[in-house]
């Protein structure tokens, strides 16, 4: 039982950053319809900025953080600005196509700057230290990333809803031209949406670089967040959520009483099982647009 | 007319005897270089272990410098195969195709060098040091193979017998990659242990692409294991260490030489290496031992890029080519292949930064005595700052 209530916590420690992705995936693709495939090498150049200024420039926490955030959401505008706003006769294809160029670039990029070695983000809070709860034990970084997860997800969500540019934000996605007869100045609304979705990006990817950081340290978050999104419906974001802790739950409890070699692959199974039973995911509504 | 002919003729000796020098020249080999090849993951998940072709590098560049092989200097061609097998093969290919690589140095990774060792060994091509320890080298051997590195199996077997003798663990578990290299340490590992009567209590797989480690561990600690053996590579390796800290279970922690990097692995770990042993088939890096001291000297402080660490992996990039250079040395200035071959089976408890390291005449029955290089390791454990303490002598261990 006590194993049991271990996997349990674990699988929902470990869902906050498929989550964080998760999230960050589904906000791009409400507005575009478009997988950002470059969603966790723009969290990987924000964090390695943050890395750069803690290690090499001696800045404090308080300043290298925000300046990071501030820094992926400049990153998300120009991205959008300056490559997917110029692709011409731009379609889904095309666009994704776009998005995997700009992983390998950003990659390249940090691999190029900062070597390959792994290395060591300076944090606050140890990534080995934890909590003990009787005998189940979860980690300080796993309790932050988890409070920060969900605070994330109740702004936006709020945000999203009740805010006058987030309603502008879907009725982008649901019907571009239409958004833009109506004063809408859907392009700018693009560029926010990548700002917005690449500053979720690095929150995940500065929760995640304590405890690991190396050039492809958001390969399996993104790969996972993506499966959330999936599960999730690619456009609902509580979806994206509730699936992110779903499959880290899944994941921990098929390591423990199935198999660990398959652990990581479940997240795929069930991408495959939710893509030929219900494609539109686990918790969206078909939108079907009419003609 | 006579005389006219007499100059026809001779010119057409010299032209018969000219070309038949060529084409007996041995390919690779020309009057003042020797071309040799080397492939290493300067890009991709692998990229940290692609120190080793830098500092082989640096090593030739230092040999150059001192005046070369018998009057020849080396020209090294290294390429970056992101420790993929296909980018292997066809880097190779090319090379040996194009340029004509007299013999080829180190290639890390068990996989991409499996993937080319047809290639090379059935073109009659020497290799000299793959930077693993797999036992696919010499099992079964190839009279074209010479491995350095010392296997991984014996590392293995050294560690256990080392911690359940000297330090009486009583239940081993192990955490492995899955997949040859994790696999080879899991075979010594049992079959060490079932010599002392005993098994292993956990055997806990570790995929390449995994991250969260917590499954892992929470087997490990399901064991109750006093001792686990770390087969991973140094990022799962860091994690294990750190998760078993969060989860308060503390066993041992033994590793393999391709986590004894421990500079780095404290500075990963932010400090938890600490009190893990691991096997090592070299000097440490602040060994006082005169031929380190000029390999940093006249290798690492001359010719690596800025910014270059004297890791472990990097310094290994030279003790795996050293015995390639003694056999150059020994093969003298008429060099041929099969030269080569011979000189190298004339090395015997050769001493560079590294264990002994032995030849024999090729013997398809004794892989391990004919092919198998380095047979000892020692034992290091990780203290504050990244030092390591000497915890045996070099240990020579049975393969297998």
């Amino acid at each position: 039982m006590l194993d049991f209530l271990q996997m349990i916590v674990s699988g929902i420690a470990v869902g906050s950053t498929y989550a964080l992705m998760g999230i960050a995936m589904v906000i791009v693709y409400k507005t575009s319809e478009v997988p950002n495939f470059a969603q966790g090498e723009m969290a990987l150049i924000s964090s390695f900025f943050a890395f750069m200024l803690l290690d090499q420039y001696g800045w404090p926490y308080h300043l290298a953080f925000p300046a990071a955030l501030v820094f992926s959401i400049l990153l998300g505008f120009f991205l959008e600005y300056s490559i997917l706003r110029r692709a011409k006769e731009p379609n889904i294809l095309g666009l994704i196509v776009i998005t995997i160029g700009i992983e390998m670039i950003l990659l390249g990029l940090v691999s190029w700057k900062f070597g390959a070695d792994p290395k060591s983000m300076p944090f606050p809070i140890s990534p080995w230290e934890s909590f003990a709860i009787g005998e189940v034990f979860i980690s300080r970084l796993e309790m932050l990333t988890l409070l920060v997860a969900l605070i994330i997800m109740v702004v936006l969500f709020v945000f999203l809803r009740h805010s006058k540019l987030g309603v502008a934000m879907k009725a982008t996605q649901q019907n571009n031209i239409a958004a833009r007869i109506m004063g809408i100045r859907t392009h700018r609304i693009m560029m926010i949406t990548w700002g917005i979705s690449s500053f979720v990006g690095c929150v995940a990817g500065l929760l995640i670089a304590p405890a690991t950081m190396q050039p492809y340290m958001m390969w399996d978050p993104l790969l996972k967040g993506f499966a959330a999104a999936v599960m999730g419906g690619m456009t609902s974001l509580p979806g994206a959520v509730v699936a992110a802790y779903l499959l880290g739950i899944i994941e921990n409890l098929f390591g423990g009483y199935v198999s660990i070699e398959f652990k990581s692959a479940v997240a795929f199974a069930i991408i495959v099982l939710v893509l030929c039973i219900k494609p539109s995911g686990l918790f969206a509504r078909h939108y079907v647009k009419k003609v | 007319m006579k005389k006219t002919g007499f100059w026809v003729l001779a010119a057409m000796v010299a032209m018969v005897f000219g070309l038949t020098s060529n084409a007996m020249a041995e390919e690779g080999v020309t009057d003042t270089e020797i071309h040799i090849g080397q492939w290493g993951p300067q890009t991709g998940p692998a990229a940290p272990w692609g120190s080793v072709a830098r500092g082989t590098d640096a090593y030739f560049k230092m040999i150059n410098a001192e005046g070369g092989i018998h009057g020849r200097k080396i020209v090294y061609h290294m390429f970056d195969d992101a420790y993929n097998p296909a980018k292997t093969m066809a880097g190779v290919k090319e090379l040996q195709e194009s340029i004509g690589i007299f013999a080829w140095a180190c290639g890390v990774g068990t996989t991409p060098g499996l993937a080319v060792r047809e290639y090379i060994t059935s073109r009659k091509i020497p290799w000299v040091g793959p930077a693993t320890g797999s036992s696919h080298w010499i099992d079964p051997p190839n009279r074209y193979l010479f491995a350095v590195y010392p296997l991984y199996y014996i590392e293995a077997k050294a560690l256990v017998r080392y911690g359940v003798e000297k330090m009486g663990f009583k239940r081993v578990a192990i955490a492995y990659l899955n997949d040859d290299y994790g696999k080879n340490g899991l075979a010594a590992a049992r079959k060490e242990l079932t010599a002392h009567g005993m098994q292993l209590v956990a055997e806990v797989p570790v995929e390449l692409k995994d991250q969260d480690m917590k499954p892992h561990v929470m087997k490990l600690r399901q064991a109750e294991a006093d001792m686990v053996l770390l087969w991973v590579v140094p990022g799962h390796a860091v994690r294990i260490v750190g998760t078993s800290a969060a989860m308060q279970f503390a066993p041992q922690f033994m590793t393999v030489s391709t986590c004894s990097d421990f500079p780095l692995m404290m500075h990963i770990s932010k400090g938890l290496f600490k009190g893990v042993i691991a096997t090592t088939f070299g000097e440490l890096p602040d060994s006082d031992l005169p031929l380190m001291q000029k390999y940093k000297k006249d290798a690492h402080e001359k010719f690596a890029a800025k910014g270059e660490r004297w890791g472990l992996f990097y310094y290994a990039g030279i003790l795996f080519v050293e015995p390639m250079v003694e056999g150059l040395k020994r093969a003298g200035r008429d060099l041929t292949r099969e030269k080569f071959i011979t000189a190298m089976e004339s090395i015997k408890g050769f001493k560079g930064i590294g264990g002994e390291i032995s030849y024999d005449i090729f013997n398809p029955n004794k892989g391990y005595e004919s092919r198998g290089g380095m047979r000892e390791v020692f034992m290091i454990q990780c203290l504050e700052g990244g030092q390591a303490k000497r915890m045996s002598d070099w240990t020579k261990i049975q393969y297998p």
